[in-house]
């Protein structure tokens, strides 16, 4: 799975030699970062239910028919619970990135292949987009968490966004 | 392949969990201990050759019958291939050590290894005798306790932890080759 880790091993193994100085740098540089993420992953782990929660909120908010955009559903609340378990799953693997430090769970575990499978449920990623851009400008250095890790949190926020668009 | 921080996300997704407090701390000792991690790793590859050279001479001292016609590294071929089999080891134990996880050394250096030495008849005990004079040297070179004089001027501190962790990968690749 991608990390700053696992890429410089991979490359230092392609060339079949052993982990350079500047292997080393990169290994010291993604460290010192990590303390910031791992504060935003143990922050997210604890309150994703509220979370996923005014994420959901914001969604239907601006789809009141929610993401199919049809006519509202017989059961409004089915949708509902499906919106936020989706969001609740997307939050776990923006967890997960925060502790790998990469990309990697969320491309391997959500994007490949995600705009297939919303366009074959008739599914509009927009109001996923709403969602996460509720979230995205919800957060708040130092009441939530502090500004770097914030910073780590965002940046996925944003890497999501960007993966729907 | 995975890292000490991928390996977390991998166990926590089979339950479908979110890694929390008791995960984390792990991973927080290991940025805490970050530099002992690295000078660890710089201490095993700035003396590779060293190690590997001093391993392979060892074991050649220890069974004069290695040398001998008809012996494990008998013609200078066979020798050529066993310093470069025993630098290739050292080189995933330094990659598992710097990703604080034995899959890199699993994966891509010992899976089939047993199988490969059978079918090119290499003595196995003999290699892994290599092996643990690797890690001896590797452990002392990571608790700057080597005899020799070349001892690396680093920051004091204990890391008894991390020599164990090396040693640890180095008794894999001895169970996966005896």
């Amino acid at each position: 799975m991608k990390s700053v880790i696992t890429t410089v091993v991979g490359a230092a193994d392609s060339a079949s030699r052993f982990p350079s100085a500047s292997d080393m740098e990169s290994v010291q540089g993604s460290i010192q970062r990590a303390a910031a993420r791992l504060e935003a992953a143990e922050k997210l782990a604890g309150n994703y239910d509220q979370v996923a929660q005014e994420a959901v909120d914001a969604v239907y908010n601006q789809y009141p028919n929610g993401a199919t955009g049809r006519q509202p559903r017989k059961c409004a609340t089915e949708g509902k619970e499906k919106c936020k378990r989706d969001f609740v799953h997307y939050l776990r693997l923006i967890n997960y990135c925060l502790v790998t430090g990469g990309t990697g769970p969320l491309d391997e575990l959500a994007i490949n292949g995600q705009k297939e499978v919303y366009k074959a449920l008739s599914i509009d990623a927009g109001t996923y987009v709403a969602g996460f851009s509720h979230l995205r400008s919800r957060g708040c250095a130092p009441r939530d968490m502090s500004a770097q890790a914030l910073t780590a949190y965002n940046q996925l926020l944003d890497y999501v966004i960007n993966s729907l668009g | 392949m995975l890292d000490a921080f991928s390996r977390k996300a991998v166990s926590a997704d089979s339950s479908g969990a979110f890694i929390g407090g008791g995960e984390l701390a792990s991973l927080k000792s290991f940025i805490a201990e970050g530099n002992k991690r690295l000078d660890a790793v710089n201490a095993i590859t700035s003396n590779a050759s060293c190690v590997v050279s001093d391993a392979v001479a060892g074991i050649c001292c220890e069974n004069t019958g290695l040398t001998a016609p008809n012996g494990g590294v008998y013609t200078n071929r066979k020798m050529a291939a066993c310093l470069r089999d025993g630098e290739i080891v050292l080189r995933y134990v330094s990659y598992a050590l710097l990703a604080g996880d034995a899959s890199v050394l699993q994966d891509r250096c010992l899976n089939g290894l047993r199988e490969t030495y059978a079918a090119l008849g290499v003595p196995t005990g003999s290699a892994s005798r290599a092996v643990a004079i690797m890690k001896a040297a590797a452990g002392a070179l990571i608790t700057n306790t080597n005899s020799q004089p070349k001892k690396m001027p680093v920051t004091t501190g204990d890391c008894s932890n991390i020599a164990g962790e090396a040693a640890s990968y180095f008794d894999m690749v001895i169970s996966a080759i005896s």
